[in-house]
């Protein structure tokens, strides 16, 4: 029989107690669940979050620090067009510079002769890549889209919409980023006349 | 165990046993790649576009027809102020004012629109003779104004 060293020796039931027993200096359980459930659940509502948000026509415009458009609320989905941007310091097509802001402000002229050259050779590139295909919904529209820096003076929107006109290009559209907060009225349009 | 899910033993004798775990390994796998997928294609700024045709060229909405009573509609944009004319009748000036945010304040013009519009229902077109002053933010805003009251048919000149 083996000898018991004397001491306080309690009973089976009192055994586990953290008091009495050995129960607060027992080894922890080294094991512990990964809770999937709630980790799933955010990945599934991020998924629903991310497709409702998504826009299946792509950034048409390229957004620069020069070119803060302004905002507006009645406004109609942008598609792809040419577009020309006007900055404080410059107007551009496609990445090539026509003119810079300020000889534009200071010229008397109505038009702007480098846009009115490289938009009537985007119509004619248009005009050549269709007509094999034929069909109406191929048809040259005239449609192009201005991206303009929001304190920009009209007198540069005028001429730039004057060569626009000249060009061909009569369907003018102004990038305004979109407020929310209010419903479309539907299908609307603008006339511009520069004199 | 197939895929994550215990089969049992397979005996025919024996009890299937209920408790079953699905592997969600592959699943969150999916989900982390869709979601870089629909982070890296998303578009952030929501853009949009105000038509605008030149004067003189197709008009994309339908004319309106002739019985309609309608007004010759013109504001005249400048810096300072916004004058509405009805044919020949001048409304009062109206003072462009910001408010402390820098916004526009154009609840003056909204109200003097409203009224015309319901003198003439079918009034649909205005012309903007806007001068060469005149800020980009201003004139969008002033289009923006026009066709939120039921105004679709905006024509934009400059003044003079």
């Amino acid at each position: 029989m083996a000898i018991k060293v004397p001491g306080k020796r309690y009973g089976k039931r009192l055994e586990h107690s953290k008091v009495f027993g050995h129960g607060g200096h027992g080894k922890k359980n080294t094991f512990a669940d990964l809770l999937i459930t709630p980790l799933v659940d955010m990945f599934v509502i991020i998924v629903l979050f991310l497709i409702a948000n998504f826009s299946a026509t792509g950034e048409v415009l390229m957004m620069t620090k020069d070119i803060q458009l302004p905002e507006a609320v009645n406004v109609k989905e942008v598609e792809m067009h040419p577009v020309v941007m006007v900055s404080n310091d410059q107007v551009s097509i496609s990445g090539t510079i026509v003119g810079r802001t300020e000889d534009l402000v200071k010229d008397e002229y109505l038009n702007i002769p480098a846009l009115e050259e490289k938009l009537r050779d985007m119509k004619k590139q248009f005009e050549d890549l269709h007509s094999m295909a034929g069909g109406e919904d191929n048809a040259f529209k005239g449609d192009v889209n201005i991206q303009a820096h929001k304190e920009v003076e009209f007198k540069i929107i005028k001429r730039v919409m004057f060569s626009c006109a000249t060009a061909g290009y009569n369907n003018i559209n102004f990038a305004v980023l979109t407020k929310g907060g209010s419903d479309s009225p539907g299908p609307a349009s603008a006339e511009a006349a520069p004199q | 165990m197939a895929g994550g899910m215990d089969l049992g033993n397979g005996g025919k004798g024996g009890k299937k046993p209920l408790d079953m775990a699905v592997n969600l390994v592959p699943f969150i796998d999916l989900m982390a790649v869709t979601i870089s997928f629909l982070i890296m294609t998303a578009v952030w700024t929501q853009i949009g576009r105000l038509q605008v045709s030149q004067g003189g060229g197709p008009s994309t909405e339908e004319t309106p027809p002739e019985q309609t009573k309608t007004v010759q509609l013109t504001l005249a944009v400048t810096p300072e102020q916004l004058v509405l004319t009805a044919d020949q009748a001048a409304f009062d000036p109206i003072p462009v004012v910001r408010d402390a945010k820098g916004k526009l304040d154009l609840a003056k013009l909204a109200e003097r629109l409203k009224e015309i519009k319901e003198k003439f229902p079918d009034q649909s077109a205005i012309t903007l003779q806007t001068d060469d002053k005149v800020r980009y933010d201003v004139l969008v805003r002033i289009i923006d104004e026009c066709l939120g009251n039921q105004l679709p048919q905006v024509s934009v000149m400059a003044a003079g």
